[in-house]
């Protein structure tokens, strides 16, 4: 299975030998950690999920993150309590909450109070069912009064205009609470963040916490907590420009930001300008070039563009990947959306965003200037081998759009750049080997 | 890399004994804080070490008896099983159990004193998102192609795949797939080595590598090597051993092995190892763990080094408990 964290990356190899001191030190830090543990699984075992417990899991998630079961238990003391009780006609719409699809929290009513749920989870439903159902039933064994809004008067039905008023304000008590636990919650995780920026656990957990504002908010006050992770993404990208839980969180919140729960509309175009930013900061994030790629076919598309503004779209990238190349050839990553570029005009039925309107013929002769400007690299980088890999491809590409063979001064550019490739590159001899041989070289 | 084992210089010498003393030694750590912070791990770690030493032909280094012991009493009446007893049950600790199951051959043990294996693929299937065709890691949501295949790795073991909706789960990775002939956690998602393991193995079990675009992963991946004979798992990144097994196993699904250096992964592999104390790090000088051991081996296995048992590329265990479960 795929990284889960808890293994060891990038720490010196030291002697495994401990003084008497550290050994002393580890039992101490055992002690302190499993009495934690201890105290939580006690509560755990009785089905407490009080307030004492949440602060526990606050505890021990501080000395150990990667703890999954720790952040189970605190999504159930927060539904048990923590949070409002959902009441019909409140803001927590089942139809708000519904366009989410990664808000699931299946657990039944019961899964949260009932004393075999200590030791025995219930068996999840569909992750994607139950999208709203972050209830818990009034009376929960779980839930001691008095912190909780068990008494809350929204449970009972608006019989009146005197109820509904009270139902109203209750509601908005009720938002209020959670609006401030959610906020406490995210504030909770980013230390966490910080720390460690790629266990999983804490960036689903805030997902959930989020997901929990789209279902348990107005969709304006819901809004606002939403367009602070956007803060948070960039904040995180800062520090770790490759991150791809970053890269994820954000298009996660982006999407949510304009889908229709949070009243949002298209964020395409500052999207965009942001994988600008970042390729301007470094020129070989190709998290951020890979991001270009995927927002490219929306952003032509909202922009209404013709046919004659992709085409010039397309001029606009290959200026800007070619004057990035001639600096830096070596970069895999600018190779790569190069590559990506020219797949535009190779294969535009499976990529038609920049070149739908382009003739064959002229597809061609972009290929053809392509290959011109990049044989020009080499008189400044001979020894470049990624240079002569895009002219090979790029010129089986050329006569696969012309439906030709390669033509006798082609074949030998092919053979010259293949042996070159041979030379720089050895370590990928068996890749030249196979390509000498279909290309009957 | 061939030939006689004794032959080969001291560098290139795999420190076996070294390997299952330091993998026998993890459990008996109890006075060390690591061993308490990493309990989350416990069954994918007893998955990893026990990998480990049947790669290394010592597939008894583990008592038997205790081994099915723990996994059975990580269980949960769901069918699923958590990382350790008071865990919840996640997708990767039951895939991790299924894996040690199968690797001891106590399918029989799961039906007699566990909850069976219908209720084991109960849990898993339950996972789906019948939406998008995914999985999620536990009831909380978190979807992720890893889960997708931790899933079909599972259920395929188990007999039991026609569970899910395996079309469905086939067309999310599809969506997965990205211009440079990789694949993603999600749709959208930069290619990532270890997300295409996961999305090249589930879709090799489903019978529909038809599916990917092989020329053009295998130029992406085998550009994954870099100076000093490491592999990387995305484009300007370090070289990592874990790699050696992400990205050389999704190689030999779709038959480019020969597309690296086989002799300078298997040297950079070796100089990561502790000859002394066991174990294999991420990078040659750093701290060892299981995780890098078995995913180190695993890469060594791939590449035919002398004396260690054939992996399944697909799996990630002994191709002797494969052909054994799956009937191959």
């Amino acid at each position: 299975m795929a990284d889960q964290g808890g293994s060891q990356h990038g720490i010196a190899r030291t002697s495994r030998v401990r003084s008497e001191e550290q050994k002393q030190r580890d039992l101490q830090r055992i002690q302190k950690y499993r009495e934690l543990e201890d105290q939580v699984r006690s509560h755990v075992s009785r089905a407490d999920y009080s307030p004492q417990l949440f602060q526990l899991t606050s505890k021990l998630l501080r000395l150990n993150p990667e703890y999954y079961t720790l952040w189970n238990v605190r999504r159930r003391c927060l539904i048990s309590g923590l949070f409002s009780r959902p009441s019909a006609g409140s803001s927590c719409s089942t139809a708000c909450s519904s366009t989410f699809p990664t808000a699931t929290t299946t657990q039944s009513s019961t899964s949260c109070s009932s004393s075999s749920s200590a030791t025995t989870p219930p068996a999840p439903g569909s992750p994607t069912a139950g999208r709203s159902g972050t209830t818990a039933e009034p009376g929960a064994a779980g839930a001691p009064s008095g912190t909780f809004a068990s008494d809350d008067p929204a449970q009972a039905p608006a019989a009146d205009s005197t109820d509904s008023a009270t139902a109203a304000a209750a509601a908005a008590a009720a938002e209020q609470q959670d609006l401030a636990t959610i906020q406490s919650e995210l504030s909770f995780t980013i230390p966490l963040l910080l720390e460690s920026p790629k266990c999983y656990w804490i960036w689903s957990y805030r997902q959930w916490i989020l997901a929990q504002a789209i279902a348990r908010l107005r969709p304006h006050v819901a809004r606002q907590v939403w367009e602070a992770e956007l803060g948070l993404a960039s904040k995180m990208l800062g520090k770790d420009r490759r991150n791809f839980h970053a890269w994820g969180y954000r298009r996660h919140v982006v999407t949510q930001l304009e889908s229709a729960a949070l009243r949002g509309a298209s964020m395409v175009e500052a999207e965009f300008e942001y994988t600008y930013r970042m390729i301007q900061t470094d020129l070989s994030n190709f998290s951020a070039w890979h991001s270009r790629s995927k927002l490219i076919p929306r952003l032509l598309d909202e922009r209404g563009a013709d046919d004659a503004a992709r085409r010039a779209f397309l001029d606009k990238e290959l200026n800007q990947i070619r004057e990035a190349l001639n600096v830096g050839p070596e970069d895999q990553s600018l190779w790569y959306y190069h590559q990506f570029l020219m797949l535009n005009l190779v294969d535009p039925d499976k990529h038609p965003a920049m070149t739908r309107g382009i003739a064959a013929g002229d597809r061609a002769a972009y290929l053809a200037r392509e290959i011109d400007e990049i044989k020009e690299l080499l008189e400044d980088y001979p020894d470049v081998k990624l240079i002569y890999e895009a002219l090979f491809e790029y010129t089986l590409y050329l006569c696969q759009l012309e439906d030709r063979q390669p033509t006798a001064d082609e074949r030998a550019d092919l053979a010259a750049w293949l042996a070159k490739l041979k030379e720089l590159d050895p370590m990928r001899n068996g890749r030249w080997a196979d390509l000498e041989r279909e290309c009957g070289l | 890399m061939s030939e006689n084992f004794k032959q080969l210089p001291e560098e290139l010498q795999l420190a076996t004994s070294a390997h299952v003393k330091y993998i026998q030694s993890l459990d008996t750590r109890k006075d060390e804080y690591d061993y308490w912070l990493t309990e989350h791990l416990r069954l994918n770690g007893l998955y990893w070490g026990l990998t480990s030493l049947h790669l290394l032909g010592h597939p008894d280094a583990l008592p038997r008896a205790e081994t099915i012991d723990f996994v059975l009493s990580c269980q949960h009446e769901s069918g699923g099983f958590g990382a350790a007893p008071g865990h919840d049950a996640h997708m990767l600790s039951t895939v991790s159990a299924v894996q040690i199951l199968a690797m001891v051959d106590a399918f029989d043990e799961l039906e007699s004193r566990g909850k069976g294996k219908a209720q084991v693929g109960k849990y898993i299937a339950s996972l789906q998102n019948r939406q998008t065709g995914t999985f999620a890691g536990d009831e909380w949501g978190e979807e992720d192609t890893r889960f997708l295949y931790g899933a079909f790795n599972a259920l395929s073991l188990l007999g039991l795949l026609h569970l899910v909706d395996v079309d469905k789960a086939v067309n999310h990775i599809a969506a997965c797939a990205n211009f440079d002939g990789g694949y993603g956690v999600s749709p959208g998602a930069e290619s990532h080595a270890g997300q295409i393991f996961t999305c090249v193995a589930a879709l090799t079990i489903a019978g529909r590598q038809d599916l990917v675009d092989k020329e053009r992963l295998g130029r992406w991946l085998s550009e994954r090597q870099i100076a000093g004979g490491g592999l990387n798992g995305r484009p300007e990144k370090k070289e990592d051993v874990c790699y050696s097994w992400w990205v050389l196993s999704s190689l030999e699904m779709i038959g480019k092995t020969h597309w690296i250096d086989k002799d300078q992964l298997i040297a950079f592999i070796l100089r990561c190892q502790d000859p002394e104390r066991g174990g294999i790090s991420d990078r040659p000088g750093d701290m060892v763990d299981v995780w890098h051991t078995v995913f180190g081996l695993a890469g060594l296995s791939l590449l035919r080094y002398p004396g260690l048992e054939p992996v399944d590329e697909v799996y990630c265990m002994p191709k002797s408990t494969t052909a054994r479960v799956l009937g191959r």
